[in-house]
Parts: C-alpha cells; sequence; structure tokens
C-alpha cells in the first residue's frame, strides 16, 4: 500500500512580473527517492524552498505528512530536514558544536560525536567546517539535516562541485538514507545520478513540471517515439575508465 | 525551557568562537586596550599640570644651592638638568619643550651685611605665548619665597588667602576620557562587530541554513544579546584592570552599577549593530550603514572629547545618541560614585533606546 507524504497541488511563486513557478502540482510516496530535475532557472530550488517553508507560498497549496506548509511552518520545519544549496556553516565552530546547536533548534540533544563517527567524518569532530573537504563538507551538511529523525530529508544539488569519488560515496549514503525509511526529495544537473537515485523524477522547465515518472518509464516513452542515438552508446564511458584506474575509495 | 535551550547552546558555541577568532579578539578585547594606552600615556596622573623649565645659576652661594634643591623637589616644575646656557635654554623655550627660565645672578643669596639676611631676585623668562606658564610660576616662585622670607624677618599680614582643592582625590584627564574609552569599547563591539558579521553569514548562506530549523528570530537575537553582553563586560573589565593597574585611574562608584550599566548599554548598541546588519543583504550594503550610525557617535557622544566643548545645539542633538546616555552614566559612577538609582534620565534614555532598536531590528531582519 503506497502512503503519500507530500501532496503538491498548484504551487506557484511570483516574483514581480516573473511567475518563477507556475503551477506546479505531484506528490511524494513515502519511503521514495524523488527527484526534481531542470536547468537552471527552472524552479527547482524555489519549488523546494516553498516546500520547506523557507519561502512564502503565493498559490496552491502544499500539504507534508498532512500538514498544512503554508499555515503551520514552524511545524513543517520540525518534521524535515534540509541541506540547502551551498550549505556553509560558521567557521571556527567545531563540528561537534555545529550539531549540537542544530539539534538544540528542534529541542533534541544528540551524541554528535556518535553521528559524526557514522558518516565517515569521526577523526573530524574537533575540527572546523572550513578545514572540510567537498565531500567530507556535504557529508556533514547531511548530517546535520538528520539531526532530528526527519520524515523529509531535501537535499539541493547534493553532489554540484564534488569528485567522481566523492558523489558516488554520496550516492550510497542517500539510498543507505532511504532505506532507514527516510523520504529524500532532491534537484540534480546530473542525469546519471538521478537514474541511479530517484525512483521518480519531475522535470521542470520555465516553472512548470513537463515530465513526471520513473526514469525506466520516461526513457521507455522516449523510445517508443522511435528516438535514436545519434552515436551508438559503448559499455563503458569515460567516469567508468577514471573510477577504473583511481578506484572508488573517498578521497581526502 | 526548551525554547530556551538552543538560546543558551548558541551562545556558549558564540563565546568560544569568539576566543578562536584571532580578528575578533583584537578589534574587541586590544583595539580600545591600544586607545587606553595611548590617551593614559598622554593623560596619565604622572602628567598633572607641571612645567618644565630651565634653571641657570650664576650665584655660588650655599643659599642658592637649597633653593635650587627646593625648585627640584617641586612637583609643579620639572627641572631641565640638561641646559646650562641662556641660548639653550631660549632655543628650548622657541621650540615648546620648555615653558620658562630661571635665572639665579650671581649675587643670589649673598648675605648683606647691614642685616645678615641673604637676598636676591630670581628672574623668570618666559615665552610671550606661554602667558599661564609666566604667571603661574611667577606665583609660585613668590609664594615659595614669602614662606623663605618668613623664616627671616616675620611680618604679620593682615589678610591670607588659604586654598584648598574640594575632592581628597584629585580626577585627572584620564579619568574623564575614560569613561569615554569605555563607550567606544562597547560601540565598537556593538555596532562594528555585527554590521559586519551578520551581512556576511547572510552572503555565505549560513543564516539561510539556520532557517530552515525551528528556531525563531527572538531565541537568535537572545542568544546573540547573550554572548555579546558576557563579551562586553569582559572587554570592560580588561579596560578597567589595566586603567586602574597601570594609570592609576580612580573608581568612586560600586561596580554593580558599573555592571549592570555595562550589561543595559552593551544591549542597546548590539541592538543598532543588529538592526543594521540584520537589514543589510551584503557587505557593501552594511559597511557605510555601519559608519553612517557609529561615527557621529563616536565623535559627538563624548568618546573622544568632552561634549561640554561643543555648541549647545550639537550637545542637544547628540543627547539623543544611544551612546551618550551610556558614557555619561559611566563617567557619573566612575568619577562621582552616583549609583543606578541616581542615573534616572540616563537610565531613561538607554531603555527607550532598547525597546525602540529592538522593534526595528525585528521588523527588519532578513534571513538572507
Amino acid at each position: 500500500m503506497i502512503e503519500t507524504i507530500l501532496e503538491v497541488k498548484n504551487l506557484k511563486k511570483i516574483y514581480g512580473s516573473n511567475t518563477a513557478v507556475d503551477g506546479v502540482s505531484f506528490s511524494v510516496n513515502k519511503g521514495e527517492v524523488f527527484g526534481i530535475l531542470g536547468p537552471n532557472g527552472a524552479g527547482k530550488t524555489t519549488t523546494l524552498e516553498m516546500i520547506e517553508a523557507m519561502r512564502p507560498i503565493d498559490g496552491g497549496t502544499c500539504l507534508l505528512d498532512g500538514i498544512d506548509v503554508a499555515k503551520q511552518s514552524h511545524k513543517i520545519k520540525q518534521i524535515i530536514g534540509v541541506q540547502p544549496q551551498t550549505a556553509s556553516f560558521e567557521e571556527k565552530t567545531k563540528l561537534t558544536e555545529l550539531l549540537e546547536f542544530f539539534a538544540s533548534t528542534y529541542g533534541e540533544r544528540v551524541d554528535a560525536r556518535e553521528i559524526l563517527a557514522d558518516m565517515q567524518l569521526g577523526e573530524k569532530a574537533d575540527a572546523y567546517p572550513e578545514s572540510l573537504s567537498g565531500g567530507q563538507r556535504q557529508r556533514f551538511s547531511i548530517a546535520a539535516a538528520l539531526v532530528n529523525k526527519p520524515e523529509v530529508l531535501f537535499l539541493d544539488e547534493p553532489t554540484t562541485g564534488l569528485d567522481p569519488q566523492a558523489r558516488r560515496n554520496l550516492w550510497e549514503l542517500v539510498e543507505s538514507i532511504r532505506d532507514k525509511g527516510v523520504t529524500v526529495i532532491l534537484t540534480t544537473h546530473y542525469m546519471d545520478e538521478a537514474e541511479k537515485l530517484c525512483d521518480r523524477v519531475a522535470i521542470m522547465d520555465s516553472g512548470k513540471i513537463i515530465a513526471l515518472d520513473s526514469p525506466d518509464k520516461l526513457i521507455k516513452k522516449l523510445l517508443k517515439r522511435g528516438f535514436k542515438k545519434e552515436k551508438q552508446v559503448a559499455q563503458a564511458n569515460l567516469e567508468d575508465v577514471f573510477i577504473d584506474l583511481t578506484g572508488k575509495e573517498l578521497r581526502a | 525551557m526548551k525554547q530556551i535551550r538552543p538560546v543558551l547552546t548558541f551562545a556558549k558555541i558564540d563565546i568560544k568562537r569568539l576566543f578562536r577568532d584571532k580578528t575578533g579578539i583584537f578589534f574587541i578585547f586590544v583595539f580600545p586596550l591600544i586607545f587606553l594606552l595611548v590617551f593614559g600615556g598622554i593623560f596619565g596622573r604622572d602628567t598633572d599640570i607641571s612645567f618644565s623649565i630651565a634653571l641657570i645659576n650664576n650665584s655660588d652661594s650655599a643659599f642658592s644651592q637649597s633653593f635650587v634643591e627646593q625648585l627640584d623637589k617641586n612637583e609643579i616644575f620639572s627641572l631641565n638638568q640638561e641646559i646650562t646656557s641662556e641660548e639653550q635654554a631660549l632655543e628650548e623655550m622657541n621650540r615648546g619643550s620648555v615653558d620658562a627660565l630661571i635665572t639665579l645672578p650671581d649675587n643670589f643669596g649673598t648675605v648683606l651685611p647691614e642685616n645678615g639676611y641673604p637676598s636676591g631676585t630670581a628672574e623668570v623668562l618666559y615665552d610671550r605665548g606661554n602667558e599661564q606658564a609666566g604667571v603661574t610660576l611667577g606665583s609660585v616662585l613668590e609664594s615659595v619665597f614669602t614662606e623663605i622670607n618668613a623664616e627671616f624677618v616675620t611680618v604679620e599680614t593682615p589678610f591670607n588667602v588659604q586654598v584648598e582643592p574640594t575632592e581628597v582625590e584629585g580626577l585627572t584627564t584620564l579619568d574623564y576620557i575614560f569613561s569615554g574609552l569605555l563607550g567606544f569599547t562597547i560601540l565598537s563591539l556593538g555596532v562594528f562587530g555585527p554590521t559586519t558579521v551578520f551581512p556576511r553569514m547572510k552572503e555565505r548562506g549560513i543564516l539561510r541554513r539556520y532557517h530552515t530549523t525551528p528556531i525563531r528570530v527572538w531565541q537568535y537575537f537572545a542568544a546573540n544579546v547573550l554572548s555579546n553582553s558576557f563579551v562586553g563586560l569582559l572587554a570592560v573589565t580588561l579596560m578597567f584592570v589595566v586603567a586602574v593597574l597601570l594609570f592609576d585611574v580612580s573608581m568612586r562608584g560600586d561596580y554593580l552599577s558599573l555592571i549592570l550599566l555595562t550589561i543595559l548599554g552593551t544591549m542597546v548598541l548590539f541592538g543598532v549593530g543588529l538592526a543594521a546588519g540584520g537589514w543589510a543583504k551584503n557587505e557593501n550594503q552594511a559597511a557605510p550603514l555601519a559608519n553612517l550610525v557609529a561615527f557621529p557617535m563616536m565623535f559627538l557622544s563624548g568618546v573622544f572629547f568632552p561634549r561640554f566643548l561643543m555648541p549647545e545645539w550639537l550637545q542637544t542633538v547628540s543627547n539623543f545618541f544611544p551612546l551618550t546616555p551610556l558614557i555619561d552614566g559611566l563617567r557619573l559612577i566612575i568619577t562621582e560614585g552616583k549609583t543606578l538609582l541616581e542615573l534616572g534620565p540616563e537610565i531613561a534614555m538607554l531603555m527607550g533606546w532598547l525597546v525602540l532598536i529592538y522593534l526595528i531590528a525585528f521588523r527588519v531582519f532578513r534571513w538572507e
């Protein structure tokens, strides 16, 4: 039995004469990884931010776990975890301190060292965020978004700027989070990432959703229309070569 | 309690963070200390009104020797021993490093055969531009001579002047300026800090990240007010310790009043910084705003110049700056021993600002 955790209907965001999000509707099932794809400026981040209760909703409704986002933004924030695009943390602050602070905003106490150890950041517990590598920073950012054991985790472009090893590592992390029953909603520019991680994806352009289905079905639909790639796809690509040569282990 | 814990957690982290940040430490603790050292060096207790004088003794009488010794002991004069000729003395007077020249002629202090007393006339030469030095020196020497004369001739003087200082301990210029320097410490902590830090945190998305949590603006404000009040108190304490140990600055009031006023002042001035920094989107917006707010206060609220030197209309205007009642209040506690209860107008003005500035800060605050 599929349970819906997020129900978005006709969501709108208008900046002056520019309609950034133009009547978006979709629903997300509990426990799935849902991707929102689209070129820059398509309205992905704005859509996410409205659902996250970060930005006022100009039109439409949004129900998360049965709670109206527009009316009870504070309650929404209690049950979600958010990793914003290019998340950054205050300098000269130990990772443990940051996690303790984030937890306290939810009225929770956490064992920060244990969380960091789970995230392969155990050695960095007393380090400052400015000393982390890109991949470590993203993992820490996700750790911080999980301190309140959220129902839904939002990840805005989680792997942008990471090296192939760190990307793969993050994919595994996202899968393990999903396996614990957390619903994940993410945006990405990388189609291989969406194909690998997402149970279903919505493709946005100019503030509207233009396609929504599982990656497999979307591909099949395209092939049915007689689409053929100009160049025959090889059994491996350059990234496979790179990973084969440099290994899967995470660097730095 | 659940609402307060994030406030305490954040404040604690914020204070720790400050001590890891060298730039912050410099601007909050070291910078005001430098001012204190500079002003202390200029206006400290050692340099009460004193005149630098040159003395040329052309006499070899025993009396003239003991006269010179007596002058040397006098606190009002500092005798420049290096000057031995009139030419040299005149040159130094031109430069302003010597205020006056006293010449004792060769017959100074020789015992007159007709009455057996030593006598003579000391010549005082002073710069025309330094009338004050000349007059003071003249009258001081006169009183020295009166005392000496009394030893030889008993004269009944029907009218006398008795001069006594009003207070036991004299206030130095530094005592007066010190309150201004404390005000400066709190001003730079309260205004320059947040107007740089908050916009930078917005640009880097740090505040946006906080906004994704259920933290409320008042909790974030309260945490910052708490940590900054603590740091402000610490900075003022440090200034006090240095001022008392190094410059013998006198504290006449009670420390409880001083602590409470410091906290109130820090809260108000931090509110000013919070309103400006909380409103500004980026550093380009914040920096001019910080200067616009801080500089008039710095110059008109009595940090570096006493306000009574300003034209009356300017004093009226600066009466309404939040820094003015803080500095006035600190000064009244430190130099006049007033308690908080006696500072009605100052406290009222600060309280008014406290309410107003936080209302503004709440209204204009943005997380990104």
